[in-house]
């Protein structure tokens, strides 16, 4: 079967894609994992953000900035090239993980998304109306219970959309662990140019499954943000 | 650090292509930005399509992708124009600065098309019907009220499309820009030393972004100074 | 002498230079409804907001309850498990429904069983007269019915004291017969109340005392009828000029 297309070599598309596809289960690890632990980090360094002690809320504060100061690319390279210079690590027991480009990778990808996704849960934090911790703690609820029932539940709705949208940019820089040997859709789509020179057949075919990725990506939160919202209409 | 002496005019020289990256990526990126708004908002059909694909396309790719499709598909469409006249040669490409500039300005620009475009709306209508009663033209008003209202509300989102933009910049070092990524990379090669050079890279990066992000607090500071003063 | 349940004595609060609160000297006595009154920024909201320390007051002392309010948390907590507050701005919990947000406080502080504070909650929405919006979210529910609830709400905890912050001055005026019916109800009962309002009706109604509040001071208190008919203060006579007459 030979598709007869007149721009572009559609044979070429049509072998290309399930090559490419090959790399998606790498590329959803690759989310999935850092998505789970970034979170989990991210609200580890939240409670210290808000905890109010200077000696959490300084450190905190200064890894929030180097991480989301600096490009990705290059944290990605301090930690895949860079750490094996350093004897400590070598010889710790965590250099199991730093010697596989795959561990460096959600390394990389988790210490990011945690210092941006912090910071967009404080927002949510902030954003809750300070008459209603008021209320609770009126009613005698303590300062633990009012973050778990009341500051919570509303931050997390608050920050929804900023959250989506960090989580489609996670997903992109995922495909920047083909820098560092790993074969996810990108970096099969780079070999396979380097073999055909037809950058524009595999790399635009590459561009409309990360696209669906991102819808997909999108949906799925604009049904939890639904559902969410359903008791919302306007809040004093 | 020791190793680092030595390679720090070197690393001095690769910032200064990354500052004219940014530079002219600014540029770019208002422009695409206020022209993608300005398709978004015509009520023209056929421009707010292009402007919606533009929108979608650049902030569901992967920065990386749209660099490698830039580079490799313009260096290969201009190789094969440049065969039709003289066969001998062999890859004729846009210089990765001019390629890289242009890719991450079109991807940041789809972002700062929707962060004008929400600046735009958030203008309140009721200056811009003041300046009309008043009897300014069309380009008056869009030049003297709209703009400087819909600046103000742009400035903080917009401040975060420039730190994207520095960031995205390391980048177009995988298309083999001579930056600060390409020094390190010679760097490690002569002294062996991965961790001290490219931390020296995410130091210069550092610097980079509180230079930006002070600026932006200052403009800010400026743009909202008649606000202050009510108070 | 009767006791005291609240007692503040040489009170000063600070916010940064600005002085919200001079020198305050209160006693209130159990089963006593207080009114107090004044213009904007003369630190009504700030007084009742220290006696259930959602304001952290500076010099002098205040004691609720037989708690003194000091910084030690036990204190804190229980102090206001017993005082219930009811906001300008309702502040109800929009993530839960009406009901739920009854049976929250009793559930947490006083380890209620769920059955037990859902039954406590029932009892007073029907004293509050709106029981058929139990299973609703409060952005379903008008104003006048949201502040029911959240009276309804603070009752749960049967608090000693009830501290109203301007209850009424957020609602349409068609609703705020309906929340002030609630209160007088309630000032019946023999709930100890401070009330900031500017519904003078009310006042003459119902308090015991009236609390003029002028620039951070207490300018003058007296019973209502003495207050109204007979007031003593320059600033006190401008005060109710302004409001009675427009």
């Amino acid at each position: 079967m030979s598709l007869n297309c007149p721009l572009f070599d559609c044979d070429l598309i049509v072998e290309s894609i399930p090559k490419m596809l090959e790399g998606i289960g790498l590329t959803i690890e690759l989310l999935f994992e850092s998505a789970v632990l970034g979170l989990t980090l991210a609200i580890i360094l939240l409670l210290m953000r808000i905890s109010g002690r200077w000696y959490l809320v300084a450190p905190t504060m200064v890894y929030i900035y180097i991480f989301r100061g600096t490009p990705i690319l290059v944290q990605i390279f301090i930690i895949y090239h860079g750490l094996p210079q350093l004897d400590f690590v070598r010889e710790s027991i965590l250099w199991p993980i730093f010697r596989e480009p795959y561990g460096c990778a959600i390394v990389a990808l988790t210490l990011n998304t945690g210092a941006y996704v912090s910071e967009i849960l404080r927002g949510g934090v902030l954003g809750v109306n300070r008459g209603l911790t008021e209320a609770a703690a009126a009613l005698g609820l303590s300062v633990r219970q009012r973050f778990i029932y009341i500051t919570a539940p509303i931050a997390i709705r608050l920050c929804l959309p900023a959250y989506s949208n960090d989580v489609i940019s996670l997903m992109k820089s995922t495909a920047l662990v083909s820098t560092i040997t790993l074969l996810d859709m990108t970096g099969i789509a780079r070999t396979i140019v380097a073999e055909t020179y037809a950058p524009y057949e595999v790399f635009i075919s590459l561009m409309f499954i990360y696209l669906i990725l991102t819808w997909v990506i999108q949906r799925t939160f604009g049904v939890v943000e639904k559902r969410l919202s359903r008791h919302v209409r306007s809040e004093v | 650090m020791e190793a680092v002496t030595g390679w720090w005019d070197d690393f001095f020289w690769g910032s200064l292509v990354v500052v004219e990256l940014f530079i002219v990526a600014i540029f770019l990126t208002v422009l695409f930005g206020l022209i993608g708004a300005g398709a978004k908002l015509s009520g023209n059909p056929v421009a707010k399509s292009i402007a919606n694909a533009y929108t979608i396309v650049f902030r569901g790719t992967p920065e990386i992708l749209v660099l490698l499709l830039f580079y490799f598909g313009s260096a290969v469409a201009l190789t094969a124009i440049a065969q039709v006249f003289d066969p001998e040669i062999k890859f004729v490409d846009i210089p990765p600065f001019w390629a890289g500039s242009l890719a991450i300005a079109l991807i940041v620009g789809s972002y700062a098309t929707e962060t004008f475009r929400g600046a735009f709306l958030g203008v309140d209508p009721g200056q811009v019907e003041a300046a009309r009663a008043l009897g300014l033209s069309n380009l008056k008003t869009f030049m003297y009220v709209r703009i400087p209202a819909m600046w103000r509300l742009a400035l903080p989102p917009f401040g975060n499309h420039m730190l994207s933009l520095i960031k995205d910049t390391a980048l177009i070092a995988v298309i083999g820009l001579e930056e600060t990524l390409f020094v390190a990379e010679q760097a490690i090669g002569t002294t062996g030393k991965p961790f001290t050079m490219y931390i020296v890279v995410g130091g210069i990066y550092l610097g980079f972004s509180t230079i930006i992000t002070l600026s932006v607090m200052v403009l800010e500071k400026y743009a909202n100074k008649h606000l202050e003063v009510a108070r | 002498m009767s006791e005291n349940i609240i007692q503040l004595e040489n009170v000063d609060k600070f916010f940064g230079d600005f002085q919200a609160l001079k020198n305050i000297t209160l006693s209130v006595k159990k089963g006593e409804r207080i009114v107090v009154c004044g213009p904007s920024g003369s630190g009504k909201s700030t007084l009742i907001r220290c006696i259930n320390r959602l304001e952290e007051h500076n010099n002098g002392t205040i004691v609720v309850n037989g708690h003194e309010l000091t910084s030690a948390v036990k204190d804190i907590d229980a102090v206001r498990s017993e005082v219930g507050m009811v906001f300008q701005s309702f502040n109800l919990f929009p993530h839960l429904t009406i009901v739920k947000n009854l049976m929250l406080a009793p559930r947490l502080v006083r380890k209620a069983s769920k059955a037990e504070a859902h039954e406590t909650a029932m009892r007073y929405l029907e004293r509050v007269k709106i029981p058929e919006q139990a299973d609703k979210y409060p952005s379903q529910l008008s104003g006048g019915q949201q502040q029911r609830v959240a009276i309804a709400r603070a009752l749960c905890m049967n608090p000693k004291i009830m501290l109203f912050d301007e209850p009424t001055s957020a609602l349409d005026p068609e609703m705020i017969s309906e929340v002030l019916d609630v209160m007088t109800d309630l000032a019946q009962e023999g709930m100890t109340m401070i009330v900031v309002t500017h519904e003078m009706g009310f006042a003459r109604k119902v308090a015991d005392m009236v609390v003029f509040m002028d620039q951070g001071e207490i300018v003058e208190s007296n019973t209502p009828d003495e207050f109204f008919d007979n007031p003593r203060n320059e600033r006190t006579k401008d005060f109710l000029r302004q409001i009675l007459t427009h």
